[in-house]
């Protein structure tokens, strides 16, 4: 053996010790628990951070609004978005830059269990100081400030309360002969049952992510099982493995085997078809009222064109899915008093309006009738029609991605509606106490 | 005699010493060393030293405490149906993704190895995809496997085949599979090129006795082509298993794991524990496993080519 060649042997052994720790480390972690500071560290910094998931329809209004809240208070700002997703990746891409030390002052997030990990992991701060300081207690909705408290803590501003509702596109509805929206759940069968004879899709949703098609689903649990009961299936207090819970599987199923859905709705990206009622290749979807500026009107057509209407559910009182978003702080920001500063300036009526929040939390920003008509007309269904918490944001995501597989499965017809009610039971058992 | 004894074994360590520099090299391989070291020690050795200790704890991936669980996260994989349908998918995944292109690219490969006319721009057509980003590609093929308006779904009702136009990606029986084929349509080039430069490197010689003793194309192909391809076969097929077996991205863009957990791997499933499910400990558990099996199919390949430059 001589010199070189053990060096190149000791080299290649290195090189195999680097390749096996190389290995570990692309799938592994790779981050210490206490993550580190938030971008902007340092005794108050006028630097802050602001992670948000606007589309590009509505991150320029943003943008402005951001840079008159520097202009004034002497901060620079930096605004990132991660748009497309919805809340599927975003809250990951979040929780590994908090974790990995370039974590943002502010940012934008859903209220309920998505919401909930980074208060209970105190990532974001208390903002109960900032509630006393700003008034945001008499300012903001109260059912909105309650989906971001966590266990007591004010961790979120709430500053949209989306509606769920179906939007048509009138033209299809009028192809097919129908005249009205549905105002029972038998005239929306029948109206699926026109349009598919009228060679449209009538309800397009997407399956990839799991929580667009879940949308259709928790409207048939509402309609079968009703508000009560509806309520307490999603906190575990009664049992899945129930009559009213197979009738919704059954009623799901059917949706799909009837063509009321895109073909191969499973495996759609809901992003590629959540617009489709706008360009014609659906009836109708069930969404919130940021489609009117995102999809109606991104897409240069007329509101007038479009309509929308609270799903019938037949049940008394008639509620509709609903969930809040809202800003958090972290608990490392170098400011969070400019960053709360911030908050509030985005919290005021007139930024609300600038940003063209359809759905605001806000007293006083209500959507402009005149630009933003079915918006408005959703701002007084809600004045009406309670909401339920959407179940996203009502299960944690472990359960929440167990109960999308148990809708996969039925739709397939690997698992039929009784034994899915059985199974949902299971997963619904395995929700934390909290 | 007592210092002469004294002397001797003194002499003797200083000799060894000396035998030792010139045997090892002394310090100075180790200071050239020491940079590459010291970032793989930064960066790879220590995040997975730190991998490994969390995938002993209930650590949330979020809070700053945690509690030391012992085994508890790697007794939980064995009754996790998630873990042995991924260990399933990998399995399948790992084979298919690495025969599949592994034919394909040899056989590309021979024929463009001969007199092709425009081989050189059918060697860059065939070897675009690799370079391209993986992203891009999940999102090519995802509209390409559209059910409706898709042009592979278009083609087979365009051709009078239309019964078999399934929805690809939207249910368990095809969305591996569906994954697999655009996996296999980007890795078809890697494998071209190592053989490309293998092949050259047969001496023309070969087949010219061969053809003069009246061996057939297929002879020379099964007598000289392959057996002198022996080394490019090993660090294709090498490579390639380790490649296969860390497949993330492809997956976690087209299908997200599913429908359900139906298209679910080691890596999809490791990341939806460590990111999603606030399950940090769980989920480095399972990156510890991908990592022991990585390594265990990689130890043949680094030691063949240890001992090749021995």
């Amino acid at each position: 053996m001589t010199r070189s060649t053990w060096t190149r042997r000791g080299f290649l052994g290195l090189s195999a010790a680097a390749a096996v720790a190389g290995t570990a480390a692309c799938t592994g972690t790779g981050t210490a628990p206490s993550g580190g500071t938030a971008a902007s560290s340092g005794p108050a910094s006028n630097n802050l951070r602001l992670f948000t998931y606007e589309d590009d329809t509505t991150i320029g209004l943003l943008k402005d609004l951001v840079a008159k809240f520097d202009s004034q208070n002497g901060t620079t700002t930096r605004v990132d978005s991660l748009p497309g997703s919805g809340a599927a990746v975003y809250p990951d891409k979040l929780r590994a830059e908090l974790l990995g030390g370039s974590g943002p002052d502010i940012w934008r997030i859903w209220g309920g269990q998505i919401g909930a990990p980074f208060a209970k992991a105190k990532q974001a701060m208390d903002l109960s100081p900032y509630y006393s300081k700003f008034g945001w207690d008499s300012r903001l909705n109260s059912n909105a400030i309650d989906g971001m408290t966590f266990d007591g803590v004010k961790a979120g501003a709430p500053f949209v309360a989306n509606a769920i509702g179906g939007w048509y596109s009138k033209a299809a509805f009028s192809k097919a002969g129908i005249s009205a929206p549905p105002k029972t759940y038998a005239e929306l069968e029948e109206a699926n049952t026109k349009l598919v004879a009228a060679g449209i899709t009538p309800c397009t949703l997407g399956g990839k992510y799991g929580w667009d098609i879940m949308r259709l689903f928790e409207y048939l649990l509402e309609t079968s099982a009703g508000p009560d009961l509806h309520d307490k299936l999603l906190t575990g207090a009664e049992s899945w493995d129930r009559p009213e819970v197979v009738t919704a599987f059954t009623n799901f199923k059917k949706w799909q085997d009837s063509k009321w859905l895109p073909n191969g709705a499973l495996g759609l990206d809901p992003s590629d078809v959540e617009t489709d009622y706008v360009s014609g290749k659906a009836a109708y979807t069930l969404t919130g009222t940021w489609t009117e500026a995102a999809g109606i009107q991104a897409a240069k057509k007329s509101s007038s064109d479009f309509g929308t209407f609270l799903l019938p559910t037949d049940q008394t009182p008639a509620r509709h899915s609903g969930f809040v978003e809202g800003y958090m702080i972290s608990s490392k920001s170098g400011n969070p008093d400019k960053a709360a500063a911030l908050i509030d300036h985005i919290l005021q009526p007139d930024s609300q309006k600038a940003l063209s929040i359809t759905a605001s939390t806000v007293t006083g920003a209500e959507p402009d009738k005149s630009k933003l008509p079915l918006s408005y007309e959703w701002s007084e269904i809600s004045k009406t029609s309670p909401f339920y918490t959407i179940q996203d944001q009502a299960f944690p995501k472990k359960q929440a991605d167990q109960y999308f597989s148990v809708q996969s499965d039925v739709l397939q017809g690997k698992m039929s509606p009784a034994d899915a009610a059985k199974q949902m039971q299971t997963v619904a058992a395995g929700l934390p106490k909290s | 005699m007592a210092t002469a004894t004294a002397v001797a074994p003194a002499t003797s360590r200083v000799a060894g010493v000396r035998q030792n520099k010139k045997r090892y090299g002394g310090l100075r391989p180790w200071l050239f060393a020491l940079p590459a070291l010291a970032v793989y020690a930064t960066f790879l050795v220590y995040p997975a030293a730190t991998s490994l200790f969390f995938s002993f704890t209930d650590w949330d991936g979020l809070s700053p405490t945690y509690n030391i669980v012992g085994l508890a996260n790697y007794t939980a994989m064995a009754q996790d149906p998630v873990v042995i349908q991924a260990l399933l998918n990998n399995l399948i995944w790992t084979v298919v993704t690495i025969v599949v292109p592994v034919l394909i690219g040899l056989t590309l490969a021979i024929l463009l190895n001969g007199k092709v006319r425009g081989k050189t721009p059918l060697r860059l057509l065939f070897y675009t995809p690799c370079v391209l980003p993986l992203v891009s590609i999940a999102s090519i093929w995802g509209w390409l496997y559209n059910p409706d308006s898709g042009v592979i779904n278009e083609t087979l009702r365009a051709v009078g085949l239309g019964d078999l136009a399934q929805p690809w990606l939207g249910q368990d029986s095809t969305a591996l599979w569906a994954v697999m084929v655009p996996a296999i349509w980007l890795r078809v080039g890697f494998p071209m090129l190592l053989y490309l430069a293998a092949l050259q490197g047969i001496p023309a010689e070969l087949y010219e006795a061969a053809t003069v003793d009246g061996a057939s194309r297929s002879q020379q192909l099964w007598f000289i082509t392959l057996p002198s391809l022996r080394q490019a076969h090993y660090i294709v097929i090498a490579l390639s298993l380790i490649d296969s077996f860390k497949v993330f991205d492809m997956i976690y863009a087209m299908t997200y794991g599913g429908p359900g957990t139906a298209t679910q791997v080691m890596g999809t499933w490791m990341y939806a524990n460590v990111f999603q499910y606030y399950q940090a400990g769980y989920g480095t558990a399972i990156a510890v496993v991908i990592t022991v099996i990585a390594i265990a199919v990689s130890i043949p390949y680094v030691l063949s080519q240890t001992k090749e430059h021995a």
